[in-house]
């Protein structure tokens, strides 16, 4: 009995011991797997194309629609500096005198972008307005304390999860020539403005969705700042601004510089509302990639979708280059909030009032399309109306092929699968890419391909390869079905954990670690007990942002899962086509409603529970 | 709120009055799909019925798009219904996320079909069938020949010279206008005066169905070679080519612009006193962009004669009203009549226009690049 209990107790000491050291191995060539099946294997299928004989790529390069001047550097590239020189030579700085001041302004002839060069230019405003807009609130979020502050930074990522079509209506609800803001601007006498169909508008949108992420990560890292380096730095005669600078700042950048790069990532390859709230006039190469799929011309698609993915995948690289270079320490002690209701002195109360201003931007930006959406689902203030919730009822209640209860169950349900999936994925490529030098920053640049291939060819690979299936032998293998969904949803989010995290796992000091291997400890066992523990706050606002990439889902999710199996977005994409109710976006705002309703008590579900399992 | 009564009374009262009986069929099909399966991903539309009649009935498959069937009132729920309420055989719905685009593709791949009706071709997809599959490999085979009520057909609509595409409905491409902020532009030139400058909001041919057909009506009026000319100057005049109808349409109802491109059938959701001159149908040059819906059956089909059986009871003049009204579309055959009521609000152009299928071939494809380049000038 003794001889077989120790035993027993032996073999599961020995397997405990192999579960430990086989762990990390395990959970990396799980990824590796998951990654080849949902997402490398498919995208090759399409990627193939542009290798073909019509070298597609290269028409693109040579095309001066496509690159617009910089098609020359490609075209003729000996005439390069001639056209250069001759452009130069057009170049006029005009100096005059206007009556009180000097003026002084340069002519030049114009530069064709191109397709590609407008692309980047709008993606760039995109990203440094995201940053304008997002920075300050991290500083607020971290630096001050205030009632409802822990909700409101679960929630900053809710504009994440809307489906493109909701915000475009909520835009034009907001900044249309009736809308909310020209409302205002009237009664206070002023002229309305003409937003719609410009850039700025563009912009904006992408600002909307894409300023939280910058707020979300920087707000996360500037709470991961040591307090008491801060201090050090203090007690040492450096001056508030000095120590921010030398001490905080060095912290933040990296967190800044991962959320402009996904912006401009994002931005980048932006499609549906930018031809809904610009028009064609302003059209993306993304635009050009879908139109060119539907025309079944793959290959030039394929071109396009080539260049847009090397364009994403070098800056994540160069990202990854500086990221490597910075380290810092992490935290558990992080810097006192001040009381953001409680100042004294002109400097704190100079400080308070420019947060007031950004409230009432934040207002404007987030809070006002959200809630004319809201507003949409009772049909407006003037005709306020429970038809579009009935009509959400009825769709209950009749047991037809849209059912809201369902759609929110299957959304709920792939989130948190997804999210299972996603983190450990996540934090084990976080952990691979967080040690190491130029060799595995190449990998890691590879393992972020998720975000830098277009959702259109992902979606076009998916159903090409997995739903048509491989041949085997006399069968046909196809891989679909709610797993699968659960897969893709998990590989289209875990990039984000994976950025949230490394920066600061390679922020942990490595003494920590080696102490730990030192001590017997496996390399997973080192990652659970020493530096997740120190980066939970990383891992938590990777969870949030995977949720939310699960929710707001929608092309791999109407590709790979069957009829009856339908997330919010689709059922909100099928009650706006739906005509029974016309061609009001009434049934749509109130299933928008929905899914944000949803979302929003989800993150903040996360954040408490996450908050309270840190390891 | 009236307009959707409207639309529902219309509806339901001429499918109650041809099969009182359907409705039933379909209710408690419904009632299997809320106990039994609302668990089971898998199970489509169609197989729930498939309780309610003979165990081993035949099944009709049928590729659509969403809202041609997604839920009551559609035309897609009424065909359903009422055919099954007559036979002994099951249809099926499915909406494949990209058209026929999905079937090409799965027809290169030589991957199966799965399918034996298309529902909702317009005559640029089939030019598009065609040229990427070629003549080797026929994705839809000849079907007139075997459905009678093809001969009813309108002649304008006829838009396969192979007779595979029957229409069963057609839309008329308009403007739509709020008359008290503009007048009816009435002709094409008038879109590119200083009094429409900023007027009109239009769509992406290359990606919207009213898009599409708004510009193949330019190349239709202007010719091949003058129809770029037309669209530079309607650019100039500050015109809006958004990606789809739903934005476009939703800018236009929130005041953004007060011309949209759209269909002719508008008022039949808004026709209340107050909405109505908000709401005014302009054809241009008098004309209107015919774009006929048709079906087609897959060679692949392992039930051609129930699919052809099928499609003779959809161009039925019962059927034939009930598409139209639950589509919100005209008849395509010559001896459907719609409900007075209906028909007070579908307005017809007093000239239909569209291009054929030989006219399209070899040219659609590049007449919508050109035009894509020409307005997306960066």
């Amino acid at each position: 009995m003794r001889g077989s209990r120790r035993t027993a107790a032996s073999a599961w000491a020995t397997l405990s011991r192999a579960a430990d050291r086989f762990a990390l191995p395990l959970a990396g060539a799980g990824t590796l797997a998951v990654l080849a099946a949902v997402f490398y294997y498919p995208v090759w299928t399409v990627f193939v194309e542009a290798l073909g004989p019509e070298n597609p790529v290269w028409a693109i390069l040579t095309s001066e629609f496509y690159m617009g001047a910089a098609h020359g550097v490609f075209a003729h590239p000996l005439r390069v500096p001639g056209d250069v020189a001759a452009w130069l030579a057009e170049v006029h700085i005009v100096a005059g005198w206007t009556g009180l001041l000097p003026d002084l302004f340069v002519v030049h002839p114009g530069v064709r972008k191109g397709l590609f060069g407008f692309t980047a230019y709008q993606a760039a405003l995109s990203t440094l307005a995201s940053v304008a807009l997002g920075l300050p609130g991290a500083y607020v979020l971290a630096r001050f304390e205030f009632p409802g502050r822990r909700t409101l930074q679960s929630l900053t990522i809710l504009p994440f999860v809307l489906p493109s079509i909701m915000v475009v209506v909520g835009f034009v609800a907001t900044f249309g020539q009736f809308g909310t803001l020209n409302g205002v601007l009237s009664t206070l006498g002023l002229e309305r403005v003409q937003f719609l169909y410009t850039l700025e508008v563009v912009v904006l949108a992408h600002a909307f969705y894409n300023a939280p992420l910058v707020t979300r990560m920087v707000a996360t890292a500037w709470e991961n700042v040591d307090a008491s380096a801060v201090e050090t730095a203090r007690s040492l005669g450096a001056s508030p601004l000095r120590a921010f600078r030398d001490v905080v700042a060095p912290q933040l950048v990296p967190a800044l510089a991962a959320s402009a790069l996904l912006t401009f990532v994002f931005t980048f390859m932006s499609f549906p509302i930018v031809l809904a709230l610009g028009g064609l006039q302003l059209a993306t190469v993304e635009v050009w990639l879908y139109a060119r799929i539907q025309q079944l011309d793959y290959a030039t698609a394929a071109g396009l979708a080539t260049l847009e993915t090397v364009v994403s995948l070098a800056l994540t690289y160069a990202y990854l280059r500086y990221e490597g270079s910075q380290s810092a320490d992490g935290t558990a002690n992080p810097l006192a909030r001040h009381r953001l209701f409680d100042a004294s002195g002109p400097r704190e109360w100079l400080v308070r009032s420019g947060i007031g201003v950004y409230g009432v931007v934040v207002a404007a930006v987030f809070v006002a399309p959200l809630a004319s959406m809201v507003l949409a689902s009772v049909g407006g203030l003037e005709e306020p109306t429970l038809r579009w919730w009935r009509f959400l009822v009825d769709r209950q209640a009749s047991g037809g092929r849209t059912q809201p209860a369902t759609a929110v169950r299957y959304s709920l349900q792939f989130g948190v699968a997804a999210l299972a999936v996603a983190l450990p994925m996540g934090v084990v490529v976080g952990a691979f890419s967080a040690r190491g030098g130029r060799g595995r920053k190449v990998v890691d640049a590879v393992l972020m391909a998720p975000i830098a291939v277009s959702g259109i060819v992902v979606g076009f690979g998916l159903l090409r390869s997995l739903v048509f299936g491989v041949e085997v032998g006399d069968y046909r293998v196809s891989l679909v079905g709610p797993v699968v969904v659960v897969m893709a949803h998990a590989v289209a989010g875990y990039p984000f954990v994976v950025r949230n995290v490394a920066p600061m796992l390679s922020a942990v000091d490595s003494r920590l670690v080696e102490s730990a291997r030192a001590l017997g400890a496996s390399r997973g066992r080192a990652l659970w007990d020493v530096e997740l523990p120190l980066v939970w706050p990383g891992v938590l606002a990777g969870a949030a942002f995977a949720f939310a990439i699960s929710i707001g889902e929608f092309d791999s999710t109407v590709i790979l899962a069957g009829d009856g199996v339908y997330t919010m977005p689709v059922a909100l994409k099928r009650f706006l086509v739906d005509r029974t109710a016309g061609p009001s976006t009434g049934p749509a705002a109130a299933m928008g409603t929905v899914l944000l309703a949803v979302t929003a008590a989800s993150f903040v579900v996360i954040d408490r529970v996450g908050g309270r399992y840190r390891p | 709120m009236r307009r959707r009564d409207y639309l529902r009374s219309v509806g339901v009262g001429a499918a109650g009055i041809a099969v009182a009986g359907c409705l039933q069929v379909e209710d408690t099909g419904d009632d299997s799909t809320a106990t039994t399966t609302t668990d089971d991903a898998t199970t489509t539309e169609g197989a729930t019925t498939g309780g309610t009649t003979s165990g081993d009935a035949e099944t009709l498959r049928v590729a659509t798009y969403d809202s041609f069937f997604g839920e009551e009132g559609t035309a897609g729920r009424w065909l359903k219904a009422a055919w099954e309420a007559e036979h002994d055989s099951t249809v099926e719905f499915s909406a494949p996320s990209n058209g026929v685009n999905q079937f090409i593709e799965r027809k290169r791949e030589g991957v199966g079909i799965d399918a034996d009706l298309f529902v909702g071709l317009n005559t640029g997809e089939l030019v598009r069938v065609d040229e990427a599959l070629g003549d080797d490999q026929r994705l839809f085979d000849e079907l007139a020949g075997e459905v009678a009520a093809s001969d009813r057909i309108k002649d304008d609509l006829r838009i396969d010279p192979q007779n595979r595409a029957l229409p069963y409905d057609t839309g008329y491409i308009s403007l739509v206008y709020d008359g008290t902020t503009v007048e009816d532009p009435e002709t094409f030139e008038a879109l590119t005066t200083d009094e429409y400058e900023g007027a009109l909001l239009a769509q992406n041919a290359q990606t919207s169905d009213p898009g599409r057909a708004f510009l193949l009506w330019t190349v239709h009026e202007y010719g091949p070679d003058e129809y770029l000319d037309y669209w530079q100057r309607l650019v100039d005049n500050d015109v809006r080519v958004l990606d789809d109808w739903q934005p476009a349409y939703d800018a236009f109802l929130n005041g953004e612009r007060p011309m949209v491109v759209s269909y002719s059938t508008d008022q039949v959701y808004y026709n209340d006193e107050d909405q109505l001159p908000r709401h005014q149908v302009g054809f241009l040059n008098d004309q209107g962009y015919a774009n006929p819906e048709a079906v087609a059956r897959f060679a692949d089909s392992d039930e051609p004669e129930l699919a052809a059986e099928f499609v003779e009871f959809a161009l039925g003049d019962d059927a034939q009203r009930n598409i139209a009204v639950n589509n919100v579309q005209f008849p395509a055959t010559t001896t459907a009549e719609l409900p007075e009521e209906y028909a007070q609000y579908a307005h017809e152009p007093p000239e239909s226009v569209t291009f054929t299928y030989d006219e399209l071939a070899g040219n659609v494809g590049e007449w919508t690049e050109a035009w894509a380049r020409q307005v997306a000038t960066n």
